[in-house]
């Protein structure tokens, strides 16, 4: 067993384009739910549009990838506004139904074989993303490696993650900017008591519709990389369980801080890498009894991933406010 | 917005000036003399129950009206229809001299009309000055294109946070500046939702059982500060269910009983109405057999 493999496997992940997507997804749910108390559960949604906006825009229009871009975080603020202006008005859990179901639809929808001359229906969408690796400043030629041991990155993938996690960084500040504000007390009196909000003459409505829309256009964001890292989309990868991943990422660092959800998504890379590649070693030993090796060849993934979900329980009953939440706070939940 | 133009309410009468609510006649439904709210034939039901049931009320400016009656009677719902919070079946009513033709309680809150819970509602993750600041009117760090910038909003913040600062004086809260709202006492709670009312610089406020739960000495502390700001042009309805507390802070009083006005007027007169005193001992209005 080479603990250094397992390790530098884990950190690749942590510090990769998938950490990025699901930091983008957690930041834009934290502005949902850690701020303004919308129980968002289609953030998946929005990393849809953002990756079949810029896709499509591309591959199928044959636009360049910057409208592409455009059109995919365009269409992440037209969901928004679709959902919020139903549904901002009726009871928390109803927003959180229609949201779940529309982000369900929506990919089914994308992926049904009718929408293949548009979407690429359930064969998922590639197109050609050399407008944004032609401005890569890193050497990339077929021996070109950055990092030590497994902790390491072609030139393309370091290019992805630097304006990944630039992005990301810009993304918290202008986040930081707003909710530090008076605008962003009115965001959090509105997950307190919308009708003290409201009786104090704000218009909860609308601040709710700001935050959604807010939110998920970063999620948005998040969806645009996807699509530029891999050149294309596919609507496997926009299951439901992505909306609960960035759920994980964002109790694991801490809600409604600034920087919880980017830490919780590191970690949330981080530990199931690290697991999956510790079992897949695992298998692989030889004193392992046969029945056990069998049972783990495969289920490595599905392993790592209850794992997890194991973490997060433990972090619940130790750390409720998550990594760097504030215990006070929490325990008011408990008055 | 038009709320910043609204004229502030003339201010009391001079000393020795006779207060003119007390020409009005005590008569359910009698005019005043200069009202800040007309209620006309509002009603509202919960299945069978008529919770309120009001054909004409009108409310003084600038003085403290005090709105009594038992437990159920209809108080709570009155305000909440008033305010917009809840919807009424039949009615009309208007506020500063303009008819309210669809009441949101923001609306309704920004033109002035600012209204406490009588189950506090404390912003419980936000700090004790985070919950008065709030409640500051106008803030143009509100609107999201002006809010990233700081150097934009912080004067204003300044400006807000010393009257807030002034106001958690007054209400012993001071020394709870930074704590968590959630934190504080049932007591402490009420008078936060006051001081925040304040803050928002109401034209009229009405305050739900403001004084439930806080120790008598603060409330009479509290209710002397209200009755100052009345003097200084602002409208206050309040709901209380002790007599006694009404008679030495109130310059008119409501009474309600199964969704009615049943009398009104000042409280000295009010308090030895006969209705009242069967109406508070739970006699039915019009079997009072004794
Ligand atoms: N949302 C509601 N649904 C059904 N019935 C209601 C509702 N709100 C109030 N009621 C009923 O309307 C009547 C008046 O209630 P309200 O809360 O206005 O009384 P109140 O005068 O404020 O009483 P208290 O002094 O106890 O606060 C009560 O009989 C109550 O049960
Ligand atoms: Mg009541």
């Amino acid at each position: 067993m080479d603990f250094d493999i397992i390790f530098g496997n884990a950190a690749r992940a942590a510090f990769g384009p998938e950490a990025v997507i699901l930091a983008l997804a957690a930041v834009g749910l934290n502005v949902h739910f850690g701020f303004t108390g919308l129980l968002n559960f289609g953030q998946v949604g929005f990393l849809l549009l953002g990756a079949y906006g810029t896709s499509v825009s591309v591959a199928t229009f044959g636009w360049s990838l910057w409208v592409g871009v455009v059109v995919g975080l365009v269409l992440s603020v037209a969901l928004a506004v679709a959902l919020g202006f139903p549904t901002l008005r009726l009871h928390a859990v109803m927003f959180a139904i229609v949201t779940i179901a529309a982000a369900e639809i929506i990919r089914i929808l994308i992926g049904s074989t009718d929408a293949i001359g548009l979407t690429g229906g359930p064969l998922s969408v590639s197109f050609d993303a050399g407008a944004f690796y032609d401005l890569n400043p890193y050497p990339d030629g077929p021996h070109d490696r950055y990092g030590i041991g497994t902790f390491e990155f072609t030139g393309q993938q370091l290019w992805v993650i630097t304006v990944g996690w630039v992005l990301v960084a810009l993304v918290c500040l202008a986040v930081f900017l707003i909710v530090r504000s008076p605008w962003g007390r009115v965001l959090k009196s509105i997950r307190e008591d919308e009708d003290a909000a409201r009786s104090l003459g704000k218009n909860v409505f609308s601040y709710k519709m700001q935050a959604l829309v807010i939110g998920g256009v970063i999620g948005g964001m998040g969806g645009v990389i996807d699509a530029i890292k891999t050149s294309g989309a596919d609507p496997n990868g926009f299951r439901p369980q992505v909306t609960f991943f960035a759920y994980t990422a964002l109790l694991l660092g801490g809600s409604a801080t600034y920087l919880g959800p980017v830490l919780g998504a590191i970690l949330f890379w981080f530990l199931r890498e690290w697991i999956e590649s510790f079992l897949r070693q695992l298998t692989a030993e030889a004193w392992l009894p046969d029945a056990a090796a069998d049972f783990l060849d495969g289920t490595e993934g599905v392993i790592s991933v209850a794992m997890v979900g194991l973490a997060l329980v433990l972090l619940m009953l130790f750390r409720p406010q998550g990594i760097v939440g504030n215990r006070t706070e929490m325990q008011l939940d408990a008055r | 917005m038009p709320d910043d133009l609204t004229p502030r309410p003339e201010p009391g009468p001079a000393a020795g000036e006779i207060e003119p609510i007390l020409t009005v006649p005590p008569e359910v439904g009698a005019p005043k003399p200069n009202p800040i709210l007309v209620v006309d034939n509002l009603t509202r039901s919960f299945g069978g129950l008529r919770a309120v049931d009001v054909d004409h009320l009108e409310m003084e400016r600038g003085v403290v009206t005090a709105l009594i009656g038992p437990n159920g009677a209809g108080k709570t719902t009155l305000f909440n229809l008033l305010t917009g919070f809840d919807r009424a079946d039949t009615g009309r009513w208007s506020f500063d001299g303009q008819p309210v033709t669809s009441p949101s309680p923001d609306q309704l809150a920004r033109k002035g009309m600012i209204r406490t819970f009588q189950l506090t509602k404390s912003l419980a993750k936000l700090t004790v000055l985070d919950n008065v600041l709030l409640g500051a009117p106008g803030q143009v760090g509100e609107r999201l294109p002006v809010a990233p910038f700081r150097s934009r909003w912080r004067h204003q913040e300044q400006a807000n946070t010393e009257r807030a600062e002034e106001l958690l004086e007054r209400f012993n809260l001071a020394h709870m500046r930074d704590e968590l709202a959630g934190t504080l006492s049932g007591g402490q709670r009420k008078l936060l939702e006051v001081a925040r009312a304040l803050m928002a610089e109401p034209v009229l406020i009405m305050l739900d059982e403001p004084m439930a739960g806080v120790n008598p000495a603060l409330a009479q502390s509290l209710m002397r500060h209200i009755t100052l700001l009345a003097y200084e042009g602002l409208s206050v309805v309040f709901i209380e269910h002790a007599m006694d507390v009404v008679t030495g802070i109130s310059d008119w009083v409501v009474v309600l009983a199964q969704g009615r006005v049943i009398a009104e007027g000042p409280p000295w007169k009010v308090i030895h109405d006969d209705e009242v005193i069967d109406a508070y001992l739970g006699r039915r209005r019009a079997g009072a057999g004794s």
